[in-house]
């Protein structure tokens, strides 16, 4: 940076946008006075209120601001800096002002939401919180952003239907990819399943796409292999690869997780035996080599979950049963087939179809309480029928135990490895329920399939082809452009503690035994400060979070 | 959103239609049809005076038509973009009146009654459909009476009511109850009008307006006493409804005890067999969020089956039954009539204790089906690719992004319907499977 | 011969689609018959099961 423009930057000229939020903030406290009051502090030079800065016009008011006033430092009171931070500072910088001149202060969740009610609070909050980021703003320094290299290369964990469909979609877009198989056949979980929902045959379904894989160029497959070991960040990672040729390493850019889940094994439930109650997989494999003599068939949905010690549904074992239900029906006509369940998954349109179908073959559906389950003894299944009020026995040659999917057991070992999270079940946590599904917090790592949360084939496919975009968007840029907030240690008061090496959650501070300092990485670092604050000779700090920007915030108040 | 507003690779054409499609993947040809806004994206900064300024209310759509905009609007408040736009069927200068005070009041003269409509011409290799969905009209339905009975409303009305952006600021009216309140708006601004002109009267002659009227003897009455009589009694006549009004909705607080009705239009081969997916959490969510801004409030949700078939969404429905006062009840609601007090009664089959029973409350919920776009048949003829027998796009499961158009992909619930997560997911694959055929498609011959 | 992409329908399935063909590099023409996009979600309060804004 010139040192005109740090010039320029030196006698902070503040502006301050207070944000009414329609009547979400406005409702809840006087803008207007925060407003007023905001025109008092120490180098402000301009404030203005808006309805919705956010909105379109709010943000050519910013700039507008930042233009006629020949602002320096821009302080936005609104919302969340989570939802809102980028959008504000990139508008700022569109308008030519460093975007780490900007602050944002939270008179939303900080204020109108938790003071409601009381009107004067509110107000006297934001103003104090709306002089803290004043305060702080006028300490902020101009930073430039980070860029790094791009591997355009991928490598995707796992070869169920999930992984071959995000490796397809990938080599379709002209990118290379290593897709690593633990066993030593691709098609995962259904390899052991015998029709798709859909009809087709499990096996030859995924089959084809192992072979539409095989014959692609972009994809370097690795059967009976497993990743040993992923060192780097987003755009250069290292992997190790164990094949059974010795090991392989080489360097991608992105990584999708796709290692799938397995079905729970009702051991202990329902008397489970494996010969007259038999899980979902099991029956699965009966049908396919044509080996069901049952004339008696009772269905358990919900077999080890949706309880205390498993609270979630599992998605897929309805449809599967009701798959199967029907299959036995076309293939064994005169076979009684009953359903106990809870409530039948049978979301959307072809799901619900299948219901429909079943119940006009002559499958009988019932429900039952958990709170009191069925019994299951020497051929017999007992239950409590709500509907007539009475006790229902069902004699039974075979019992199906509708078992969910849960997380392989090597999951938290990879999610180790790779540095990302897992949520209460052991599956693989995305970034954001919602809007994120196949993201994970991490930048250039990925999710899809079952690892992320019980998937149909359709669903494990669709995942991983949308996994193809979220990485294109990332590897088929010219390089990788970070943000500035990153924390520097300063080599010449560094006493090489490395006490901030443990505290890094992002492993993205290394000991440098040459000059006997910590050094940062700063594509892995994520600014979240902690070496900053544990650094004992404050050598550490983090870039636009300061100690003395931070200790005149604090002064404000 | 506002990434899409703001990114230089998208062209965000709003309130615009496509009209034809021709050619093939990697060479289609898109004519779309910009419709007249009447006012000039270029210059509009969507600041609203216009809308402040202009005369006509009209029932607002985004808001389900609880609550009012202008003829010259904005979609809703935070919208992409903000360009306002011209309702033709209302402002007063296009049906022949006149007016143009918004003319008048836009400082950036973006206003243009003489607009006409653009037509452009588009070359594109691949199409994404994302046409989403229709909310079911649950006056289909004559058994649950919406519109018949003012306190049964649909799933997506009451998210409105819900939002602090809402026609009811995040209060839970009763809509029986918001139009007494109307009305007694309406009475009270008559009454403060007709009461300034009595304060005049009585200022003159020294005397309360009651007083008078009580020695008033229309015999011996001069032309002024009369006048003032006949302006005391139009007062009364405005007045004592305005009392009755006032009394009736002392009582009248928030509505409390809230009932969810599932599968309204879906799982139903009268109109929709399928399922919709979302409407199950939808409701969940709309109870422990009325829950939360009330802790009085109770929730009945009766569903054939609870469908929370997704991350999260059973721990999530568990912890409405155990936080959020919510019950869950296996019954097909049969009908709903009218109680006391505008209270919507509802009769259903309690399958636990196997017996009919009406149970009323304050407000019914319809959580209505995710219908196919109207535009459905119309969209698939334009773009030339197959229905299924839903009414959504025609997808195959080996490659579930695909119609059956090469080039052109569908997500969303256009597809079929799902929720968000899933919406998500889909159309980050159709933005794969587009990328896929644009770098595919062979080159165009030379001719 | 073109690597434009069209996208119809501006609502959450329209905007992610632009975004990653966008993000990707191509460019993207998004048409939307109502005003302003955003679909059925803007016009939610909240979504489960994080009850985050929907906007």
């Amino acid at each position: 940076m010139s040192k005109e423009t740090l010039a320029f930057y030196e006698e902070p000229r503040i502006g301050v946008f207070v944000c009414d939020c329609g009547s979400n903030i406005a409702g809840h406290l006087d803008c207007s006075q925060v407003a007023e009051y905001a025109e008092t502090l120490p180098h402000v030079v301009y404030v203005k209120e808006n309805l919705y800065t956010c909105s379109e016009s709010g943000i050519v008011e910013i700039q507008k601001g930042i233009k006629d006033h020949n602002l320096n430092r821009v302080v936005v009171a609104s919302c969340s800096p989570r939802t809102h931070h980028p959008l504000f500072s990139s508008s700022c910088a569109e308008a030519g002002l460093n975007p780490y001149l900007f602050e944002m202060v939270n008179i939303r969740d900080q204020c109108s939401w938790v003071h409601m009610g009381k009107r004067d609070n509110a107000t006297h909050k934001a103003k104090e919180l709306v002089r803290m980021g004043v305060a702080k703003s006028a300490g902020l320094e101009p930073q430039e952003e980070i860029e790094s290299s791009l591997i355009r290369k991928i490598l995707v964990i796992g070869g169920g239907v999930a992984g071959m469909s995000a490796a397809q979609a990938l080599a379709g877009m002209n990118l290379e990819v290593i897709l690593v198989e633990k066993s030593s056949q691709y098609g995962g979980l259904l390899r052991q399943v015998n029709t798709l929902d859909t009809g087709e045959d499990a096996l030859e379904s995924v089959q084809a796409l192992a072979g539409e894989i095989s014959t692609q160029e972009h994809i370097k497959g690795y059967l009976s292999s497993e990743v040993r070991d992923v060192s780097g960040y987003i755009g250069n990672y290292d992997v190790r690869i164990n094949t059974p040729d010795g090991e392989v390493a080489d360097k991608v850019g992105c990584i999708v997780v796709a290692t799938g889940a397995v079905s729970l094994i009702p051991e202990g439930l329902f008397e489970y035996d494996g010969k007259q109650v038999v899980s979902m997989m099991e029956l699965e494999q009966q049908l396919k080599h044509n080996d069901l003599s049952a004339k008696r068939v009772v269905f358990i949905q919900c077999a080890g979950a949706r309880n205390e010690q498993r609270e979630y549904c599992s998605r897929i074992c309805c449809m599967m049963a009701v798959k199967n239900a029907m299959l036995i029906k076309e293939k064994y006509p005169l076979t009684d087939v009953q359903v106990l369940y809870r409530d039948m998954q049978m979301y959307g349109t072809h799901k619900e179809q299948m219901l429909w179908n079943a119940r006009g073959m002559g499958v009988r559906f019932h429900v039952y309480d958990p709170a009191d389950p069925p019994r299951v003894a020497g051929g017999n299944v007992s239950f409590y029928q709500s509907v007539t009020n009475e006790e229902v026995s069902l004699e039974t040659d075979l019992t199906v135990l509708s078992t969910p999917l849960v997380p392989r057991s090597d999951a938290g070992t990879i999610a180790n490895m790779l540095r990302v999270p897992t949520d209460q079940n052991g599956f693989f946590l995305e970034a954001h329920a919602k809007l994120r599904p196949l993201d994970f917090a991490a930048d250039g790592i990925f999710v899809c399939g079952s690892g992320r949360y019980p998937a149909t084939s359709v669903e494990a496919k669709t995942q991983g082809i949308g996994v193809a975009s979220r990485v294109a968007a990332i590897l088929f840029k010219d390089k990788l452009v970070k943000s500035a907030i990153v924390a520097k240690i300063h080599p010449e008061s560094c006493v090489g503690c490395m006490a901030c090496l443990s505290m890094c959650p992002y492993e993205a501070i290394s000991y440098n035994p040459e000059l006997r300092v910590c050094e940062i990485n700063e594509i892995l670092c994520k600014g979240c400060g902690n070496c900053a604050a544990t650094c004992p000779s404050h050598s550490a700090e983090l870039k636009g979070y300061k100690a003395e920007q931070l200790l005149a915030q604090i002064g404000a108040l | 959103m506002l990434d899409v507003g703001r990114h230089p690779n998208i062209e965000l054409m709003a309130y615009s239609e496509l009209d034809a499609l021709e050619g093939e993947a990697g060479a289609f040809k898109a004519t779309v049809r910009k419709k007249v806004r009447y006012v000039d994206e270029a210059k509009c900064t969507g600041c609203g005076a216009c809308a402040e300024a202009c005369p006509t209310p009209v029932p607002d759509r985004y808001n389900e038509g609880h609550a009012e905009r202008k003829a010259i609007y904005s979609w809703f408040a935070q919208g992409i973009p903000s360009t306002h736009a011209i309702d033709t069927e209302y402002c007063r200068v296009m049906n022949g009146k006149k007016c143009g005070i918004c003319q008048k009041k836009c400082e950036a003269g973006a206003i243009d009654f003489e607009q006409k409509e653009e037509i452009l011409s588009l070359d594109v290799g691949a199409v994404i459909v994302a046409t989403g969905y229709d909310v079911f009209d649950p006056s289909k339905m004559p058994e649950y009476r919406y519109t018949v009975l003012d306190n049964v409303v649909t799933a997506m009305e009451f998210e409105r009511f819900l939002s602090a952006s809402g026609p009811t600021e995040g209060h839970i009216y009763r809509p029986s109850d918001l139009k007494l309140k109307a009305e007694r708006a309406d009475l009270a601004k008559k009454a403060a009008k007709s009461m300034k002109m009595l304060k005049k009267i009585e200022d003159k002659h020294g005397q309360s307006s009651k007083d008078f009227f009580e020695s008033f003897d229309m015999d011996t009455a001069d032309d002024d006493q009369k006048k003032w009589a006949a302006k005391y009694e139009a007062y009364l006549e405005v007045a004592k409804p305005l009392a009755r009004l006032e009394e009736k909705l002392a009582g009248t607080g928030t509505a409390k005890k809230l009932a969810f009705i599932q599968c309204v239009g879906s799982r139903d081969l009268r109109f929709y067999p399928f399922c919709s997916g979302y409407c199950c959490m939808h409701s969940i969510k709309e109870a422990i969020i009325a829950h939360e801004h009330d802790n009085e409030t109770n929730s009945v949700i009766f569903g054939m089956d609870i469908r929370a078939v997704g991350k999260g969404f059973e721990e999530y429905k568990v912890r409405g039954e155990n936080k959020s006062n919510i019950r869950y009840k296996r019954s097909r609601v049969a009908e709903i009539v009218k109680g006391d007090d505008e209270r919507p009664v509802l009769i259903y089959e309690d399958t636990q204790d196997q017996v009919v029973k009406k149970e009323d409350f304050d407000l019914v919920i319809l959580a209505t089906a995710c219908a196919p776009v109207k535009g459905t048949s119309k969209i698939a003829g334009i773009l030339d690719i197959e229905m299924d027998q839903y009414g959504f796009f025609k997808t195959q499961a080996q490659q579930p992004l695909d119609t059956s158009k090469p080039g052109i992909f569908v997500c969303g619930c256009a597809h079929s319907p799902m929720d968000i997560p899933e919406s998500v997911a889909q159309a980050s694959s159709a933005a794969a499977r587009a990328v896929q055929a644009v770098l595919q498609a062979p080159a165009l011959k030379v001719s | 011969m073109t690597k434009d992409i069209l996208v119809l329908g501006g609502g959450i399935a329209g905007i992610q689609s632009s975004l990653d063909l966008a993000e990707m590099g191509f460019k993207v023409y998004l048409v939307e018959s109502l005003p302003s996009i955003g679909g059925k979600m803007a016009q939610l309060d909240k979504t489960f099961p994080t009850n985050d804004c929907a906007i």
